[in-house]
């Protein structure tokens, strides 16, 4: 299971990516929307678990433009707010919501889930 | 019982009467209802009033008008009949004499026997005789018939032989002569064969000449009498004057004809006086009828008439003015029903927006803490899983500074909690010194992660000699969270926002909030303040926050202007005094 981590709180990134990895998932994490299409153009993942808010490129943006490189890409998206109503204002295709802070097992579930 | 009282007048008098909205006062459209309502009431006093009170007049003044000339008309009648009767009475009887002296010679007429018959037959054909007599060229009475033994008198010095002598007919004025009775003389002079003149003298009974006036006299407001050409009374009159006394009115000039005028007494009572100088055909006698007429007596119908018609106006004002009073104390009433509802959905609405202000914020901080709380988390966990998944970590470098990042996490999140508490804190209403530079980047830190997002740049430029400013902080930080949302709803990603705040004089700050965003249409502008207002598509907007906010700036007793292109963005310009007192707020 290859997953993209891609979020601009950076001390974030690398604690969720370390704990990915303690748990047997090979992961690489960016902190911007432009390293992400630069990674996801030479390397292939299952899935990407992208922040919604950052600067230059957000998570909407950045889920469409990762599925013109990998259709089959699944999105897990993570957001700072808590209501429901960011998540509907979300892409429709998305595997799933997430609302930071994460329970990296419910991540790990979600993410085995959508992978299969 | 008191208490009672005021209740019922209470519920009748119009709510806004009582000025008890003095908390919506900005909210208001109209500040002064009893202007409004005191000003309607004289508006529609003087329209409906005025016209009335002018015709009221005008009919007034015609009406008397029309009753003098008839009070007029009929004294001319009555002036012009009376002196009829008196001019009959003595022509018939002068006539009658010149008959006699014409018919029957002197001899005949000295005979007393003769004189006597021929003064009952007088006295049968027309009454109103008392004696006959014949006079010599010598001033003696030559033969007499009567009730008075008068033969023999001598009158050639008496006033009516000489004038009689010079004018061949004479018509005396009333007087007591030798027997001490009012009487008038009528004579006529005639010639003998022998050339010697004579004149044939008869006494008239004034009482039938009294009655003759008498039986023109009609009610009790009318006089009929006779006066000399001196203002002597001939016959009596109840309230100018007794027989033989001057009268108490001016004698009238000369005329030929009947006249009539308006006149007042010595009491300064109206009078209608008609008068006629008395002249046979055969010849001009002494007297002028006077008839008067006492006005007030003969308006009394009029009099009537004007009270009836000053009670049904009276009463008609008094109507017109309940109905005015009414109908203005209503219309005013629902007036400020209309405007008291409104300005208390304005304030609700304030308050509404003060609390989804605070719910934004809270929602803003909630995010700003999640991400900490995110990586406290991740830290944590981390730790945790270090110490579960390996056992080797008792002084371990990596891990002592997880530690430190978990730390750090828990100061942003105290920072945080530390801005919003600060935050709510300045809702409260409190005038203090303000300063503006702090309270933008106050509004702004929760905005900045919305601006990474999206790419919007926000400049704030305060100038530097920027003096701090006393004010409702809480009232302040609303108005500009507003308009920062507001621009920030009117912005595409990666647009500019410049919040500058500068002197406006000595005693006035401005604050510009512009961006080049999608910008507003010119027809809009106008209306951008009014409630309810709202150019978002759907329900996205309430179309109450620029309202709320132009309350709020009216509360600070500052202004707020808009210009705004198409295509080009908005500026809202705020102009706010330096200094403001707490009572006003």
């Amino acid at each position: 299971m290859k997953v993209l981590l891609v979020d601009d709180e950076k001390k974030f990134a690398t604690m969720l990516a370390k704990r990915l990895a303690l748990r047997g998932i090979d992961i690489d994490y960016v902190y911007t929307g432009d390293d992400a299409i630069a990674k996801a153009g030479t390397q292939s993942y299952d899935a990407a678990v992208l922040d919604v808010k950052m600067p230059g490129i957000g998570g909407i943006e950045l889920e469409r433009k990762l599925k013109e490189l990998d259709p089959c890409l699944k999105i897990i998206f993570l957001t700072g707010h808590g209501s429901k109503t960011d998540f509907e204002t979300g892409s429709a295709e998305a595997a799933c919501y997430l609302a930071k802070p994460i329970q990296i097992d419910e991540l790990i579930k979600i993410l085995r889930e959508v992978i299969g | 019982m008191m208490n009672r009282i005021r209740k019922i007048f209470g519920s009748i008098w119009p709510e806004f009467y009582r000025q008890d909205d003095k908390h919506l006062g900005h909210y208001l459209t109209f500040t002064d209802y009893r202007k409004i309502w005191a000003i309607g009431i004289l508006a529609l006093v003087v329209t409906a009033l005025v016209p009335l009170l002018v015709v009221t007049v005008i009919h007034y003044r015609l009406l008397q008008k029309s009753v003098d000339s008839e009070l007029i008309l009929r004294a001319e009648r009555l002036t012009s009949n009376a002196r009829r009767a008196v001019t009959f009475f003595l022509e018939e009887r002068l006539n009658a004499l010149r008959f006699t002296v014409n018919e029957i010679a002197y001899d005949q007429l000295t005979d007393t026997d003769h004189l006597a018959e021929i003064l009952r037959n007088l006295k049968l054909g027309f009454g109103g005789l008392t004696d006959l007599s014949v006079i010599a060229h010598t001033g003696t009475q030559a033969a007499y018939a009567g009730p008075f033994n008068l033969e023999g008198r001598d009158y050639s010095n008496q006033r009516w032989f000489i004038e009689c002598q010079k004018h061949h007919f004479y018509v005396s004025e009333i007087f007591r002569g030798y027997r001490d009775v009012p009487h008038i003389i009528i004579a006529i002079k005639s010639f003998r064969p022998d050339g010697a003149f004579f004149i044939l003298r008869a006494t008239l009974d004034t009482d039938r000449l009294i009655q003759t006036l008498a039986s023109y006299e009609t009610g009790a407001h009318a006089e009929i009498f006779l006066i000399n050409r001196s203002g002597i009374v001939q016959t009596s009159s109840k309230h100018h004057g007794e027989i033989f006394q001057k009268m108490t009115l001016p004698v009238p000039s000369y005329s030929q004809r009947t006249h009539v005028a308006m006149a007042e007494d010595d009491l300064g009572e109206s009078l209608i006086v008609g008068y006629a100088f008395i002249s046979t055909q055969i010849a001009d006698t002494p007297f002028i009828l006077m008839v008067i007429k006492h006005k007030a007596g003969m308006m009394q119908v009029w009099q009537q008439l004007r009270s009836n018609i000053n009670w049904f106006v009276g009463f008609a004002v008094l109507i017109i003015l309940v109905v005015i009073i009414l109908t203005c104390s209503y219309m005013v009433n629902l007036l400020y029903r209309a405007d008291k509802s409104k300005a208390q959905t304005m304030a609700l609405m304030e308050q509404s927006n003060q609390l989804a202000t605070i719910g934004q914020l809270a929602a803003g901080v909630a995010h700003e803490i999640n991400n900490p709380l995110a990586l406290i988390n991740e830290t944590a966990g981390y730790v945790k899983d270090l110490f579960v998944l390996k056992e080797q970590y008792q002084r371990d470098d990596e891990l002592i500074g997880y530690i430190d990042d978990v730390l750090d996490a828990v100061e942003r999140c105290g920072t945080i909690t530390r801005q919003l508490l600060g935050f709510a804190r300045k809702f409260e209403v409190k005038i203090q010194k303000v300063k503006l530079n702090e309270v933008i980047s106050d509004v702004l830190v929760f905005h900045n992660k919305e601006a990474a997002y999206r790419n919007i740049k926000v400049y704030v430029d305060v100038t530097e000699d920027m003096p701090p400013i006393e004010t409702d902080r809480g009232k302040l930080q609303q108005i500009l969270v507003n308009l920062v949302n507001n621009a920030f709803q009117a912005v595409d990603n990666g647009c500019i926002l410049y919040i500058e705040a500068s002197p406006d004089g000595a005693d006035k700050v401005r604050i510009t909030i512009s961006d080049n965003g999608c910008g507003m249409p010119e027809e809009n502008l106008p209306k951008i303040f009014e409630p309810f207002f709202t150019t978002k598509e759907g329900n996205q907007g309430t179309g109450l926050g620029l309202a709320i906010t132009y309350g709020l700036v009216k509360k600070l007793h500052g202004e707020i202007a808009v210009k705004s292109k198409v295509q080009e963005g908005t500026t809202f310009t705020i102009t706010l005094p330096i200094r403001i007192g707490e009572e006003i707020i």
